[in-house]
């Protein structure tokens, strides 16, 4: 009988949750700060599908209604330096997907991506509905591809494959950087030598890479060469990690010799440089919570570089230590404007710049007709002590439930029971 | 139980007439503050660090000391009048755990000084002789309100060495910087780390059980090596003459210091299980752990550490880099803190040279955590989580800490609620001595940041 009565709760349930997909919600007397314009309004938002159907400072109807009265609505915030899915704990090297022995270019990390990693709620549950997933750098200067994910846990991934190009360049205890130079550029020569027949078969790239002296010192795959062909031929967005001021400059010559579509990250010293970098319209990945000295490169490091480099117009992303934190982005971003960011500047930085500068489609933006990602929050979301109430992900109200939630559950209720046996 | 106190208090008992310390001792604080300034804040709003809140109310620093607290305290020509209406003000920061100056920026071989990483027990290394003064990130410590700090060892080892605690006015000579009286640390670790260490060399400890065995042996020795300085301390001067003085061992010297009484313990810890072992060895020699450091799982036996009076230093959010550090909740600093109905001894620790700079941060996270997860804890209460519980795990919560008649003015001016993330430090007073002040422009650099990129600036004004 009990059973029985439990069976039919379950039915409802998944009719429920079925009912509920073609449900309207409509976010009501919302704050709206949309990810592009500088200053919020006070407005209605409608949830029909996937799609923001509209948004309007009129009156709207929908199925279910969300009164959003004195709470801000943002965009879902985009993680643009992450291992999201594809590193569950750090010092473990059976849960790390993130590195190849073998491949030094053309190594994608799409495949190892894990939907059920406990980052995934967590970092969901406070505020991160997608992720630029990144590969940790490989032998090369520039190497590794990264991919966009959802962050909806679904085992049928949302994303897309290999949608950027990784590389870095600094103090190594090996070699010069001069050195890394000469190789980033014989690569790019020889990419830029590559004509399509090269590459049809991997038989052809064997072939070329036999021919080219760089090839065969890096000691090149097949699917190497054909993501430097896609980096100079398909515009493929190159991050380039460097921090030294000297360094910077050099990329920006790089970038205009061989027209690549640069992006920094780091960038720690962008201060010094920072009228060059806006000139020659490169994005940057910052940390801006990060002051320290923390190398010869990053001796400028700077608590108002955000600030300072928002004033010259530079489009701004932010990341955080890949750490398992990468919700962390909203605490920068806080700390940016209390150092002179603007707050529509820095909420932008957490929304809508990744989206153009990698072409991740129509989320980031609350306009009608983009995808429903968006977060309704408890206070402001640059306060770190701020959580998300609701996370819509692809127009679905998403549960908030983490595995830290359950075990604050268990260690703060039922606490006669055994910790075995408690929920 | 109570039978186990009571051999605890026998063994106590001897030791309470007895010193380790050496007579003159070399290492001595030679800490001198800056000129100090007789300040009157005025109609500050003011979270004390003990716990409590007071709005529009004034504080009057003299000699160096908190002279006075209250409304309206009366204005004299000798005091220098600074109007607080609007802002907050807080007792000096503290950060019970750093490795800035043993691992100081730049980070590069050369100076990362912070793990003797050559032996599981290396009780005979001391922190301040790795510390390197002309670290930038004191200064940038100091913007976060940041007067006092605990460098400790890394942990490698079971045993680290001793850690020590010091005023954030950098100076030329860690002597010139040590908390003056302040105990010393001893650092153990358990743990992924030093089992993980010596593992990987084939050799002690490999496991946890290793560690537990390594710890044992080494408070074996250290017991021994005591009551054979006791035995000879306790003999006639004539006795004394005729016999040998035992050896000095400084290893043992500090084990023995710790069961004695005179050196804090502050044991790096992540899981409950290990933390509930480490209380039993503690109780087993008859020493005291002073807190858990990191202690993500400390929320699983929140109500041990509180019977054992055992403050837990906690991250508010770190977790995953590690096995041990996979069970985070962000309520396991309010858990702790409210142990027992509220006799927990909380602590938010940085051990990063940018979470320093933002303790303030940290605790709000916590707080707001605590409170998601239904417990009712004021901002007052949380303020002590960054200022008088670690002064309380660092032993010197007699002198500093709080805002507190007789105390040593270590006081920060924020623009704003410090748990707001867009609280800045205005002024920091360290002994009654600005330090740093926003407005003014006035703050320190060290040696290493001098005309280090453009010959004619500092580093922090590029």
């Amino acid at each position: 009988m009990f059973m029985y009565f439990k069976n039919i709760k379950l039915a409802l349930f998944i009719f429920f949750i079925g009912l509920v997909h073609s449900e309207s919600v409509l976010i009501k007397n919302a704050t709206i700060y949309d990810g592009k314009n500088n200053d919020p309004f006070v407005g209605n938002l409608l949830i029909e599908g996937d799609k923001i159907s509209r948004i309007s400072k009129s009156n709207l109807r929908g199925d279910v209604v969300i009164d959003a009265s004195g709470k801000i609505v943002t965009p879902g915030i985009i993680a643009t330096d992450s291992e999201l899915g594809i590193v569950e704990i750090g010092a473990l090297s059976v849960t790390r997907d993130d590195s190849s022995d073998i491949y030094k270019i053309g190594f994608g990390i799409y495949d190892a991506f894990n939907p059920h990693s406990v980052l995934i709620p967590w970092n969901r549950s406070n505020g991160i509905t997608s992720s630029l997933t990144l590969p940790q750098n490989t032998d090369s200067p520039i190497g590794g591809l990264g991919s966009f994910f959802v962050l909806d846990s679904n085992l049928e991934i949302t994303g897309s494959s290999d949608i950027v190009m990784i590389g870095r360049v600094g103090g190594s205890s090996n070699g010069s950087r001069a050195e890394t130079y000469s190789i980033i550029e014989d690569l790019l020569e020889f990419a830029i030598s590559l004509e399509q027949g090269d590459i049809r078969t991997n038989a052809d790239i064997s072939e070329v890479i036999d021919d080219s002296s760089i090839a065969e010192f890096m000691d090149l795959h097949p699917r190497d060469v054909k993501a430097l062909y896609k980096l100079v031929n398909n515009d493929l967005p190159l991050i380039m990690k460097a921090n030294r001021a000297s360094d910077l400059l050099k990329l920006i010559e790089l970038k205009e010799k061989y027209n690549l579509n640069l992006i920094i990250m780091g960038a720690q010293e962008a201060g010094l440089v920072a009228e060059r970098i806006a000139k020659s319209n490169i994005p940057l990945i910052i940390n801006p919570i990060n002051n320290i000295p923390g190398s010869f490169d990053e001796l400028a490091s700077n608590i108002n570089l955000a600030g300072k480099l928002e004033k010259q117009g530079i489009t701004l992303m932010f990341n955080a230590p890949r750490d398992h934190n990468y919700h962390l982005i909203r605490q920068g971003a806080g700390v940016a404007v209390a150092h002179g960011m603007s707050y529509a500047g820095a909420m932008k930085a957490l929304t809508l710049s990744p989206v153009e500068v990698f072409g991740l489609g129509d989320r980031g933006h609350l306009a009608q007709g983009k995808i429903a990602d968006l977060i309704i929050w408890d206070a402001d979301p640059l306060e770190p002590s701020s959580m998300p109430e609701k996370v819509f992900i692809n127009g679905e109200d998403i549960d908030l439930t983490t595995r830290m939630s359950r075990l604050t559950e268990r260690y703060t209720k039922n606490k006669d029971q055994p910790n075995g046996y408690r929920d | 139980m109570k039978k186990f106190n009571k051999i605890i208090i026998s063994l106590f008992i001897p030791f309470l007439s007895f010193t380790l310390t050496v007579e003159s001792d070399p290492f001595e604080s030679t800490y001198k503050p800056l000129p100090p300034e007789n300040i009157l804040i005025q109609d500050a709003n003011i979270y004390d660090g003990d716990g409590n809140e007071f709005f529009e109310t004034d504080v009057l620093i003299q000699d160096g000391k908190i002279a006075a607290i209250g409304k309206d305290l009366p204005v004299t020509n000798e005091f220098k009048i600074i109007d607080a209406a609007g802002k907050w003000v807080t007792p000096g920061i503290i950060d019970i755990h750093s490795h800035m100056g043993v691992y100081p920026a730049p980070g590069v071989r050369t100076s990362s000084d912070g793990n003797e990483a050559t032996s599981p027990v290396t009780a005979d290394v001391w922190a301040e002789h790795s510390i390197w003064v002309q670290d930038p990130q004191y200064a940038l410590a100091l913007k976060g309100g940041v007067t006092t700090f605990h460098i400790l060892p890394g942990s490698a080892n079971l045993i680290g060495g001793r850690g020590v605690t010091v005023k954030n006015l950098q100076r030329n000579t860690i002597n010139s910087m040590k908390f003056p009286n302040a105990p010393h640390s001893l650092k153990m670790a358990c743990g992924e780390n030093p089992k993980r260490v010596y593992g990987n060399r084939n050799q002690a400890p490999s496991t946890r059980m290793g560690n537990a065995a390594g710890y044992r042996k080494a408070w074996i020795r250290a017991t021994a090596y005591l009551s054979k300085q006791q035995e000879y301390e306790a003999k006639s001067e004539e006795a004394k003459q005729m016999g040998y003085k035992p050896t000095r061992d400084l290893e043992l010297e500090t084990l023995a210091g710790v069961l004695a009484g005179e050196i804090t313990v502050q044991n790096h810890c992540y899981r409950a299980d290990e933390m509930a072992t480490m209380i039993n060895i503690a109780n087993e020699f008859g020493y005291k752990i002073s807190a858990f450091h990191h202690g993500v799982e400390a929320y699983k036996i929140a109500d041990l550490l509180a019977e054992n009076n055992i403050c837990g230093a906690l991250w508010a959010d770190w977790w995953g880099f590690k096995h041990e550090a996979y069970d985070m909740v962000q309520a396991n600093i309010a858990i702790v803190d409210q142990a027992l109905n509220g006799k927990g001894c909380a602590i938010v620790h940085s051990d990063d040279a940018i979470g320093i700079q933002h303790l303030n941060q940290e605790a709000s996270k916590a707080l707001a955590a605590g409170l998601r997860a239904g417990f009712d804890i004021s901002k007052a209460r949380a303020m002590k989580w960054i200022t008088i519980n670690p002064a309380k795990a660092a032993g010197i919560d007699d002198v500093t800490g709080s805002i507190k008649v007789g105390k040593h003015a270590d006081v920060v001016i924020w623009s704003m609620n410090p748990f707001s993330v867009y609280a800045l430090v205005e002024k920091v007073f360290i002994d009654g001595a600005t330090a740093y002040d926003k407005n003014t422009n006035f703050q320190p650099a060290s040696d290493f940041d001098v005309g280090i990129i453009s010959p004619n600036k500092n580093r922090i004004e590029e």
